[in-house]
């Protein structure tokens, strides 16, 4: 594989220095601390258009809050004309509001990243997941005295940039699901009632069997033999939806399974969730571990991971 | 992972070098030889050949190419002058072609009647079905559509039948799907209406409708009954597992599909007018003082066109419709541009040396020809699209044919052996090809080359030595309107290439 501009197997600490790290005591509003930031950065790099990385900074933080783990929040923005990321951490103690309904965030790293580099800020958060688990770690870096700690603390954590993002990284672990003997009228309850287009199957064990689809269900009620008809007047109060209808309390989700599904596994590097479904014309792929179904990435969280996040 | 990357690359840049290397050393190959045999004797009569076996070979190797290579074929002859403009046009065929327009404008408007949905319907609909039944139901419709529409459309409406009940009982659809596309090749070759083989060598021979019914319809009827018998013995176990879901499914009290009341009855009409006029189209043509060799089968042509004139003129709105989308324009130019270079070898007079070369490499006449042209034919149209052969291989039997009535017996050899020989491989025939492209797109999984031969090569030699035994027993028709003309050879002291050949006042070649 290609070595990328940024390194294979990069530390997060080689994005900035003990210059970029900011110990604060006082309170402080979260308006105030970004500001505060990105005026740190603009002096210790020269930048000359801080007015527009201010702006993009707003602008994202407009979007979603960007709270990642307990005490910790990670804003940033994606700057058209820089050569390289640009990181400035800051600890405040007595903790900073930045959305009303979680707590104090006392961890605060601002990334600013070339624009066309679209997976560094998911590769960052990924470097990141190691300490965003742990419940404890803002109050304990906000409680460290130096600059110097806070970075070493970095350091100790061995917290690598990945060389590319996975699928799992980016896919959703909350997803809707149908078990193999469900009947179609389960399936067709929860395609109105969720407002969902496809839901995925799973047997016993967990493993991914299929995908049920309103589009099957539609092909179902209406095969291509009598779409042939240009006038459809001989169907015209639904007659072919009478025998789905029917059935639908004693026929098994088989009817509408399809055992032919997008899907990539968790280790799948993320740009293989978008091959699959440009491949497939699917707007949602399948992230499985083996053959069990761990997440679900739908198109609309894909673009907004990559163009947006 | 670097170097099988290389490794893939190179071997994807390799095959088609490969494959062009192929097609010019054929080519190359083919043109010494039917020099050096004398079949070619002069250079331009090398180049018609060499020609048509580049355009042959490009569509064997190069499959999505042969419409570009049939185009730069055309051009070829006439920039090299191995065939005149004029000649080029005559050779079209366009009366074939006209009529194949016809026929799928009417399949088109078949289908938007609802025809041929309620066609599908009545079998879903049936009650008590098995899996024999099934099968048996599946061949025997297949091969009689295909029998009244052409066999693309056929095949179209038959896999969506397919498709339906297989999806429906969650069985796998290639066996059935190979079932329906053998019987729809065997069925297209019972009328003129079924493959443009058929109305090609009917045109080209001189049949009526009725006489190419009486002279290919038993043999193609026998053939079908052998090969639903041998689909019996060899999907044995699809055909049980099948029965065995419709017999659940009907313990269930669920249908197949959904059952609508479908109008039908315009669309009955539309197609009985249609065959019965194309049936008796020799009388009609009779009566209307059409009897001229310039009007050979006029009717049988017009037909179509003059239904789907009419069709369009009560469904305006759909006219377009019918015209830009139901109607094969890139099969239909492919055609007319094989054709073209075929009609080349005849210009050049490669077909009758052929022919001359033919008659006398197999001893005995015509009835002893018929296995040979039989074989050749369904070997050849395993491998090449089986109008591709029949195009080379009809100016060869017009030649046989203007030397003695008797060698009209070759046409039905030559039909029998393209249609049948269709079944053998996965690209034996356009309706192969389609079924194919139909199920690629349906369920993602193709039929290998080796699963289609298995079945295919059994059929393909069942019905080819039925076709042989049935053309040795029974008595072909001649065609009414075929003229042969008795041919004088001028025997000269040169070789064979040498010989003219001139024909003999028409007063006197009435045979």
């Amino acid at each position: 594989m290609e070595k990328t501009a940024y390194g294979k197997s990069r530390p997060l600490t080689s994005f900035f220095s003990v210059d970029d790290v900011l110990i604060l005591t006082g309170d402080i509003s979260r308006e105030m601390l970004i500001e505060r930031m990105l005026e740190h950065l603009g002096r210790n790099y020269g930048f000359n258009n801080l007015g527009q990385y201010r702006d993009a900074v707003w602008a994202r933080e407009g979007m979603s809050d960007t709270v990642v783990g307990e005490g910790i929040a990670l804003p940033h923005a994606r700057i058209d004309g820089i050569d390289r990321p640009y990181v400035c951490v800051s600890t405040v103690t007595p903790g900073v509001l930045f959305t009303e309904w979680k707590p104090l965030v006392r961890l605060i790293i601002l990334v600013l990243i070339p624009e066309d580099t679209p997976d560094l800020y998911l590769q960052i958060l990924k470097a990141l997941s190691k300490i965003l688990v742990k419940p404890d770690v803002a109050a304990e870096v906000a409680g460290l005295g130096s600059a110097e700690e806070v970075l070493r603390f970095f350091d100790r954590g061995g917290l690598i940039l990945p060389d590319y993002v996975c699928a799992a990284d980016i896919m959703n672990t909350h997803f809707d699901f149908l078990r193999e003997n469900d009947s179609l009228r389960c399936a067709i309850d929860n395609f109105t009632s969720k407002n969902l287009s496809e839901i995925p199957v799973i047997d016993a064990d967990g493993d991914m069997v299929g995908v049920v689809s309103a589009k099957a269900l539609l092909r179902v009620c209406l095969p291509d033999y009598l779409l042939w008809m240009e006038d459809l007047s001989p169907i015209i109060n639904f007659q072919p939806f009478v025998h789905v209808m029917k059935n639908e309390g004693n026929s098994w989700i088989s009817d509408i399974l399809t055992g032919e599904f997008p899907s990539v596994q968790m280790t799948s590097p993320a740009i293989s969730v978008a091959g699959e479904m440009t491949r497939r014309d699917a707007s949602v792929c399948y992230v499985l571990n083996g053959r069990k179904l761990m997440g679900i990435i739908s198109l609309p969280l894909f673009l907004n991971k990559i163009f947006r996040e | 992972m670097r170097s099988s990357a290389l490794f893939v690359k190179k071997r994807d840049i390799l095959k088609p070098l490969v494959k062009l290397a192929s097609v010019v050393c054929i080519t190359l190959c083919a043109g010494l030889v039917s020099h050096f045999v004398g079949i070619a004797p002069h250079s331009l009569s090398v180049v018609s050949v060499c020609t048509f076996i580049a355009v042959i070979c490009t569509t064997i190797f190069f499959w999505e190419y042969r419409v570009a290579a049939a185009f730069l074929g055309v051009a070829v002859l006439i920039c090299t002058k191995a065939m005149t403009l004029h000649g080029m046009l005559k050779a079209t065929e366009l009366d074939i072609i006209f009529f194949l327009i016809g026929m799928m404008i009417i399949v088109g408007a078949l289908k938007d009647l609802g025809f041929l949905t309620w066609v599908i319907q009545s079998i879903i609909n049936r009650e008590n079905m098995t899996g024999r039944a099934f099968c048996v139901i599946l061949c025997l419709l297949a091969a009689l559509l295909s029998s009244v529409v052409d066999e693309v459309s056929s095949i179209v409406v038959i896999l969506a039948l397919v498709f339906q009940v297989c999806e429906t009982l969650k069985v796998r659809s290639a066996p059935f799907v190979i079932m329906a596309v053998v019987a729809t090749n065997i069925g297209s070759a019972s009328t003129m209406l079924g493959n443009p083989v058929g109305i090609f060598i009917g045109n080209k021979a001189g049949f009526t409708f009725s006489q190419f019914l009486v002279g290919a319809t038993p043999v193609a009827l026998s053939a079908l009954l052998a090969t639903i018998l041998v689909f019996l013995l060899i999907f044995r176990k699809c055909i049980r597992e099948i029965n065995d879901r419709m017999a659940e499914r009907r313990a269930q009290n669920r249908g197949l599909g959904p059952i609508v009341r479908i109008p039908h009855r315009r669309g009955l009409f539309v197609i009985s007018a249609t065959v019965l006029v194309i049936a008796f189209h020799h009388q009609i043509e009779l009566l209307l003082g059409l009897t001229d060799a310039e009007n050979k089968n006029a009717l049988l042509i017009v037909t179509p066109i003059i239904v789907a004139g009419l069709l369009m003129a009560c469904r305006p709105t759909r006219a377009r419709y019918y015209v830009e989308h139901e109607v094969e324009w890139w099969t239909l130019i492919f055609f007319m541009m094989l054709f073209a270079i075929a009609g080349a070898l005849e210009e050049q007079g490669v077909t009758q040396n052929m022919a001359m070369k033919l008659g006398a490499a197999v001893k005995g006449g015509a009835r002893e020809m018929v296995p040979f042209v039989l074989g050749l034919s369904a070997l050849g149209s395993a491998f090449v699209d089986n109008i591709v052969f029949v195009a080379a291989f009809t100016p060869v039997i017009q030649s046989l044919v203007e030397r003695s009535a008797e060698y009209n017996v070759l046409w039905w050899a030559l039909l029998f052996g393209a249609c049948f020989g269709g079944n053998i491989t996965v690209i034996g025939s356009t309706a192969n090809i389609v079924a194919l492209g139909l199920l690629e797109k349906r369920e993602h999984t193709r039929i290998a080359f080796r699963e289609w031969i298995k079945t295919g090569a059994i059929v393909g030699l069942v019905t080819s030595l039925i076709a042989w035994g049935m053309l040795m027993i029974l008595q072909s028709p001649i065609p009414a309107h075929g003229k042969p003309a008795v041919l004088q050879i001028e025997q000269t002291d040169g070789p064979l290439h040498e010989h003219r050949m001139s024909p003999l006042p028409s007063d006197t070649s009435d045979l």
